[in-house]
């Protein structure tokens, strides 16, 4: 559904701040296909790999949290990262669902 | 993104102002756009487009740039007539979905802020009620009480206002008397048509919280569907 009034994540990325949580933004920035979430599906990472949200339905999270905290240590502004289809023989990460989509990483300072 | 922009996102989403975030993707630098506010900086050349993707209520990149826009707009009104069991869950689903619940009954033993804890309940008659909530053809109407006395007044003001949605609880019986008595007040029968009664989709629960599930189910499905 369209960006909520309601929906608290941005709020959530606020309280980790307040308590000295280093926070990255990502969110969906462009989509192909059939992909799980739309444009705008955020989730936040910490420093310590604790997530909240989605930017898709469970399967490239992973690999978010991973450029997240990689983010935080080369202490970088930001970052774009796309997903493909995976290999369905592989153990690797990547939309089942056939989509593509480009993840947008930001750091909050 | 800055603290600041956070904390002003977090400002007008509490306030219900409807904005957009505009981020450069290129260095990570955003704004906060309200409608007719004048962008600065780099963004001020993406105006135009900008203005546009908020009028069409899109997220997305603008095309042959590196400007990502966000739009956040308010959530739909769902009027509720009834502070009743199933209106109890109603308000509680509604929650994740967007929408901005009121909740209107005259009688004031339903309409406590105990069995309501985080909604302002209107302890008036429909008609006095609408005097002070903005309505239009992006407001639902869901009718709990099925007493003619309370649901009619604002069934009629909501089919005046052309609602996009408007249901009404009661069984085939209780609808059939009351499309009786809106074609008595000269309502067409395309407007009574257009009311949903008896109200939510075929879920065959009869709980009040399967009822509101399949009230709000509908209301989510009219909603794209408008």
């Amino acid at each position: 559904m369209r960006n909520s009034f309601d929906e608290k994540i941005l709020d959530e990325a606020l309280d980790w701040i307040k308590t000295n949580q280093k926070v990255v933004l990502a969110t969906v920035i462009q989509t192909w296909g059939s992909s799980p979430r739309q444009v705008g599906s955020r989730m936040i990472v910490n420093e310590n790999g604790d997530f909240s949200g989605s930017v898709s339905g469970g399967c490239v999270e992973t690999a978010v949290v991973r450029e997240c905290i990689d983010l935080i240590k080369k202490n970088k502004v930001c970052k774009k990262i796309e997903f493909k289809v995976s290999n369905e023989s592989a153990w690797e990460v990547g939309l089942a669902c056939g989509g593509e989509i480009a993840v947008y990483l930001e750091q909050v300072n | 993104m800055n603290i600041k922009t956070l904390e002003q996102i977090i400002k007008n989403k509490s306030s219900k102002v409807e904005f957009a975030i505009v981020t450069n993707l290129k260095n990570g630098e955003s704004q906060v756009f309200e409608p007719g506010q004048k962008l600065s900086g780099d963004f001020d050349k993406f105006q135009k487009e900008v203005e546009n993707f908020f009028k069409s209520k899109k997220n997305g990149i603008i095309e042959n740039s590196d400007i990502f826009v966000e739009t956040y707009i308010r959530p739909i009104k769902v009027i509720i007539i009834g502070a009743v069991h199933i209106a109890q869950y109603l308000v509680d689903f509604a929650k994740s979905l967007n929408f901005e619940i009121s909740v209107i009954d005259p009688r004031g033993y339903f309409a406590t802020s105990q069995r309501f804890p985080d909604l302002k309940i209107v302890n008036k008659w429909p008609d006095e009620a609408f005097k002070e909530i903005e309505t239009n053809e992006n407001t639902a109407l869901i009718a709990l009480t099925h007493d003619p006395k309370i649901d009619d007044p604002a069934l009629q003001h909501a089919l005046n206002k052309k609602f996009y949605y408007i249901g009404a609880l009661g069984s085939k019986k209780t609808h059939g008397n009351r499309c009786q008595r809106l074609k008595e007040a000269g309502f067409t029968d395309e407007q009574i048509k257009s009311i949903h009664g008896p109200i939510g989709i075929k879920l065959g629960g009869k709980s009040a919280p399967e009822i509101a599930l399949s009230i709000i189910a509908q209301l989510v499905s009219e909603t794209y569907n408008k």
